[in-house]
């Protein structure tokens, strides 16, 4: 017993639309945390260090994230082929 | 922003008595959280850090592995943000008039109620378990006369405190009303 896909690959900058999507989500609400701290927050220095806070390690780890994904070959692509031999070695074992 | 020389539905001669937030010990939770969610992952990788550095230079496993552990320490982030959000927002003012009661439940539900002094029945102050004990913080209950809701004063410092002091100017309140009717 085999299994085979046809000669379809899987490109690895797929994974960067996930990522996008969890990005526009962390935007989004980012910006409602903002929005409810400055609409609601009691006026005064400790607001502000509070969203700068928040930012300031939003933009660290932003910046950490596309330092460490950067060096990848984006361009790489996985054949689905190849995803089935593993398995098919195991099965015929 | 709310000032709190300028509050909602401010009175004439109306002062602030009291701001109040939960206690430190809520926030001390927080970055329990924060630093247990941080540096387990993060002890976890420099254990195992032989393995990960051979399946990060994979062309394939490493940039997703990479993704996923960049999402985790965003969400982590995240998180502890809108914990704090929470803690921030849940706030209580004692006035020489009024209790206003403003809570943030999560990021798209706000409540925020006031009560008039003079229609204050009792408080009831709570202090409950080992933590709360030690660290003199509990829950202020406030019950009106006509309601069955009672405000509820969360995690605050000194609730005994603040109870006798909400209940001295519950007093003056009542007395100053009836002053006024006299008057009038």
């Amino acid at each position: 017993m085999s299994f085979s896909f046809p000669e379809i690959s899987i490109p690895v900058f797929s994974f960067l639309g996930i990522f996008g999507l969890y990005m526009a989500c962390y935007v989004l609400y980012s910006l409602f945390n903002i929005f409810h701290l400055v609409k609601y927050g009691i006026a005064g220095n400790g607001l502000f260090l509070i969203v700068f806070t928040f930012l300031g390690g939003t933009i660290l780890l932003v910046a950490a994230s596309i330092f460490l994904l950067l060096p990848y070959d984006w361009t790489y692509a996985i054949p689905l082929n190849q995803i089935t031999d593993v398995f098919n070695e195991n099965v015929a074992l | 922003m709310m000032n709190l020389h300028h509050l909602p539905n401010q009175r004439p001669n109306e002062h602030v008595v009291l701001f109040l937030r939960r206690h430190w010990f809520s926030l001390l939770r927080i970055g329990c959280a924060f630093a247990l969610l941080t540096i387990l992952p993060l002890s976890l990788l420099w254990y195992f850090w032989n393995s990960v550095s051979v399946w990060i230079q994979e062309p394939f496993l490493g940039p997703l592995l990479t993704m996923v552990g960049c999402m985790y320490f965003l969400s982590i982030w995240l998180f502890v943000f809108l914990e704090f959000t929470d803690y921030y927002l849940d706030t209580w003012i004692i006035t020489n008039e009024r209790v206003l009661n403003i809570e943030q439940e999560g990021l798209f539900k706000r409540t925020s109620s006031e009560l008039d002094l003079a229609s204050v029945q009792d408080a009831t102050a709570e202090t409950r378990g080992f933590f709360e004990t030690m660290f003199s913080y509990g829950n202020l209950f406030v019950q009106t006369a006509g309601e069955k809701v009672r405000f509820h004063f969360k995690s605050i410092g000194h609730p005994e405190y603040v109870k006798e002091l909400l209940m001295r100017h519950v007093q003056e309140d009542k007395q100053r009303v009836v002053h006024t009717k006299e008057t009038k």
